[in-house]
């Protein structure tokens, strides 16, 4: 019989689940082995910038005041000489400050990597310094630690893990322990993603993660959960009034296509204001919001074409328990 | 109707008090993203701890951390400078005064035993009992109404404190803090049990501030040696002025275009939703004021991430009212079982982001603790923007009439009444939707 709800199929999801799994495998296959190479080589599969890692901080004093604009081109020719991702920082110089120079009304503190006896590099950014602020000088180099220590990255980890086990026995109690496990998965598998273009980006074009690049992981995992929950509510209320009539594949393969459209609008509507971002906004939070727009494109990605498919899998070798009332 | 209307009010009434909120409250933002007060603390040595190692500096930077977070200074970042420095930096809009007492102040808590000096005067001795041996203190007063410091040792603690009183029988004891000496009760008799009180020394004990501020101290874990603020600056945004001056155009920009898209795929719903969702903004930004949550760019990520939430939760009824009005249903019944028929998805995966948040909270970190927050709070804020409002103003708006006009949901009349016939659900049913 023509069933009502598969009136609209665009995708067919079970049909071609080995197919789609595959994709799923191929598209991830280059950013691993992107961090696979990155943990060899450099010991650490993903290119880590001075939050991890601890840098040099040189201060310079100027005798003006620094203009947002003045500002954004220190940086962009800081950028240009050679420094990568700077972080560009004006201190106000008070009566309690140390420095007994009258003059200075400005301390321009520029973070970066480690400095060490390498002075090629500290003359550099003197010299950038020296082009538009002539009466600088410079007033100290310190070497400065990590302001994301080991201790709190573990924690970080560990929170998230508990976080995962929160949503996975919540799940079960509202689907099923196989929904909560392909949920999950989901966002191993999205992780997994961002993660890797972040070490292809790191080894082709030397893009750091920052701090920042942890809250874009926690903010494409509540985007891609979100999702994948609607699709699998969708399969539960099909469930419940279809499952005499249609297999376990025909009804999987019509919540998604019912919930295609809802999916789609949603991903848009985030990535108009991750583009507008990323376009418009500030370069500081560029990578971020890269890691934002790579989230959000293979969470709606994985929802449809890797939770849904594993599923489906699992659920339909499990033999019925019970037939449906 | 009638509710409608009271509702309708009461929806006007939030609005006015969250503008009202937004206009005098100042925002409080983070490090990243409006700078504040940068501290370099030096360590000093002392005569238990001649040389300051890398360890010293673990406990220490750990213990200034700890101190600021229990100061309620959100967002504040401890670094390690050099050899023996640490740079502090607190965000913006804190006192900086009182975060200074507390960050310098060592608080070592020790008890002595009496002992007689070199010259027959009588000196206190080490009696190997310290404010590492506490689990807590407390704030309360005694039955003369005089503020007391209550402390409760733990296991170990207990153990040398039963020692030590039992052998001071008779005698003194002194405690001191921050090497004063606070008060030299008699011992009566052996004090087991692990607990004890600290009262005042001098006639008028302690002032509340004073026991108050010690308690906190106590709670935080003492400092392994003393620093000293060495330099104190104001400093401008880690982001720097200039990104964030951007970026703050881009959302606007970004929450426009998202708000036309609304309105264009959704027509008159959209346009509701797109209402629905500058209270939803007003109201949650009025909420992270009164409260008031520190806001770093984290932060805002959570922000953003709840607002994508509440457009879905639109997106979703919206679909769902699609698809009755195809099925044929009349206006009324289509915007009803929209409704009903997305609220489990609506309420999964809310629940689902809000229990990952809460125990993002409770365990992370900082940036980790900033995002889960204001997420949690958007998504709460969002379940209601999403369901209250936008379907109180859908049915003040449309009615309870014919859909007769179809091109204001986006739809034409050739669609309706062609699409599947879905199986009446029951409001019921359709609320808490279990698997069977």
């Amino acid at each position: 019989m023509a069933n009502e709800i598969t009136s609209r199929n665009i995708i067919n999801i079970v049909k071609y689940k080995f197919v789609w799994l595959c994709v799923t495998a191929i598209l991830l296959l280059p950013g691993v082995l992107g961090l696979i190479y990155g943990g060899i080589k450099n010991h650490s599969p993903l290119k880590v910038g001075i939050d991890y890692t601890g840098g040099t901080i040189l201060q310079y004093g100027v005798q003006e005041d620094i203009s947002n604009t003045g500002l954004a081109s220190l940086r962009s020719s800081l950028e240009k000489a050679g420094i990568e991702n700077p972080v560009i920082q004006i201190i106000h110089a008070n009566a309690e400050s140390k420095d007994n120079n009258t003059n200075i009304k400005n301390i321009v503190s520029i973070r970066t990597k480690f400095i060490s006896e390498d002075t090629d590099t500290e003359n550099k950014i003197t010299d950038v310094i020296m082009k538009s602020h002539p009466k600088a000088e410079l007033m100290s180099v310190s070497s400065v630690g990590p302001t994301l220590g080991n201790e709190l990255f573990k924690k970080s980890i560990m929170a998230l893990a508990i976080a995962i086990l929160g949503m996975v026995i919540y799940l079960t109690i509202r689907f099923k322990f196989t929904y909560a496990l392909a949920a999950i998965l989901g966002l191993v598998h999205d992780t997994l993603f961002v993660c890797g273009v972040f070490a292809l980006l790191g080894i082709f074009f030397g893009v750091e993660v920052d701090s920042l690049f942890i809250t874009a992981i926690l903010t494409l995992i509540g985007f891609s959960i979100n999702d994948t929950i609607v699709t699998f509510d969708r399969i539960r209320e099909n469930l419940r009034y279809y499952s005499k009539k249609m297999s376990f594949g025909e009804i999987v393969n019509a919540s998604v296509n019912q919930t295609l459209t809802r999916s789609i609008n949603t991903s848009f509507s985030t990535l108009i204001t991750l583009l507008a971002l990323y376009f418009f906004g500030g370069v500081t939070t560029k990578d971020f919001v890269l890691a934002m727009i790579v989230g959000v494109v293979v969470g709606t990605w994985s929802s449809i074409f890797f939770c849904t498919v594993l599923v489906s899998i699992w659920e339909d070798k499990t033999p019925k328990a019970k037939p449906a009332v | 109707m009638k509710n409608r209307i009271i509702m309708f009010w009461a929806i006007v009434l939030i609005a006015i008090a969250a503008i009202f909120v937004i206009v005098t409250k100042p925002t409080k933002l983070g490090l990243d993203l409006a700078g504040g007060s940068r501290l370099v603390l030096e360590a000093q040595t002392t005569k238990a701890i001649p040389q300051i190692t890398d360890e010293v500096m673990d406990t220490l930077q750990f213990s200034i951390e700890n101190r600021v977070n229990k100061l309620g200074v959100s967002e504040t970042i401890v670094q390690r400078v050099g050899d023996k420095r640490l740079l502090v930096e607190i965000p913006g809009e804190t006192d900086l005064q009182k975060a200074k007492t507390y960050i310098g102040e060592t608080a070592q808590l020790e008890f002595k035993k009496p002992g007689v000096g070199a010259n027959g005067e009588r000196i206190w001795l080490d009696a190997d009992l310290t404010g590492r041996d506490l689990t807590k203190s407390t704030l309360t007063t005694d039955s003369a109404g005089q503020w007391i410091v209550s402390l409760e040792f733990n296991a170990e603690g207990s153990k040398k404190f039963a020692e030590l009183t039992k052998n001071l029988v008779g005698q003194e004891m002194a405690i001191f803090f921050n090497g004063e000496l606070q008060s030299a009760p008699r011992v009566n008799e052996a004090i087991y049990g692990g607990k004890c009180v600290i009262s005042g020394g001098g006639e008028s004990g302690f002032s509340q501030e004073e026991a108050q501020e010690m308690v906190n101290l106590l709670n935080a874990g003492a400092l392994p040696v003393p620093a000293k603020i060495v330099e104190e600056n104001t400093v401008g945004a880690t982001l720097g002025a200039d990104s964030i001056a951007k970026s703050k155009f881009a959302g606007m920009v970004g929450l426009g275009f998202v708000m036309l898209f609304m309105l264009f795929i959704y027509r008159a719903p959209g346009l509701i939703a797109d209402i629905a969702l500058v209270l939803y903004s007003l109201m949650l930004f009025a909420l992270f004021k009164a409260i008031p949550v520190t806001l770093t760019l984290a932060g805002i990520a959570g922000f953003i991430l709840s607002i994508g939430m509440a457009v879905d939760a639109n997106i979703l009824i919206f679909e769902r009212m699609k698809e009755e009005l195809r099925a044929g249903r009349n206006l009324f019944t289509a915007i009803n079982s929209g409704f009903d028929r997305a609220w489990t998805s609506i309420l999964d995966s809310n629940m689902t982001t809000i229990i990952a948040c809460l125990i993002l909270y409770y365990f992370g970190s900082s940036i980790v603790r900033g995002f889960a927050l204001t997420l949690a709070m958007g998504v709460i804020i969002s379940m209601f923007s999403a369901i209250t409002i936008t379907k109180n103003f859908m049915h003040l708006i449309f009615g309870a009439g014919e859909l007769k006009y179809p091109a204001l949901f986006g739809l034409k009349a050739s669609e309706i009444g062609q699409g599947y016939q879905a199986t009446e659900t029951k409001r019921e049913n359709a609320r808490f939707g279990i698997l069977d």
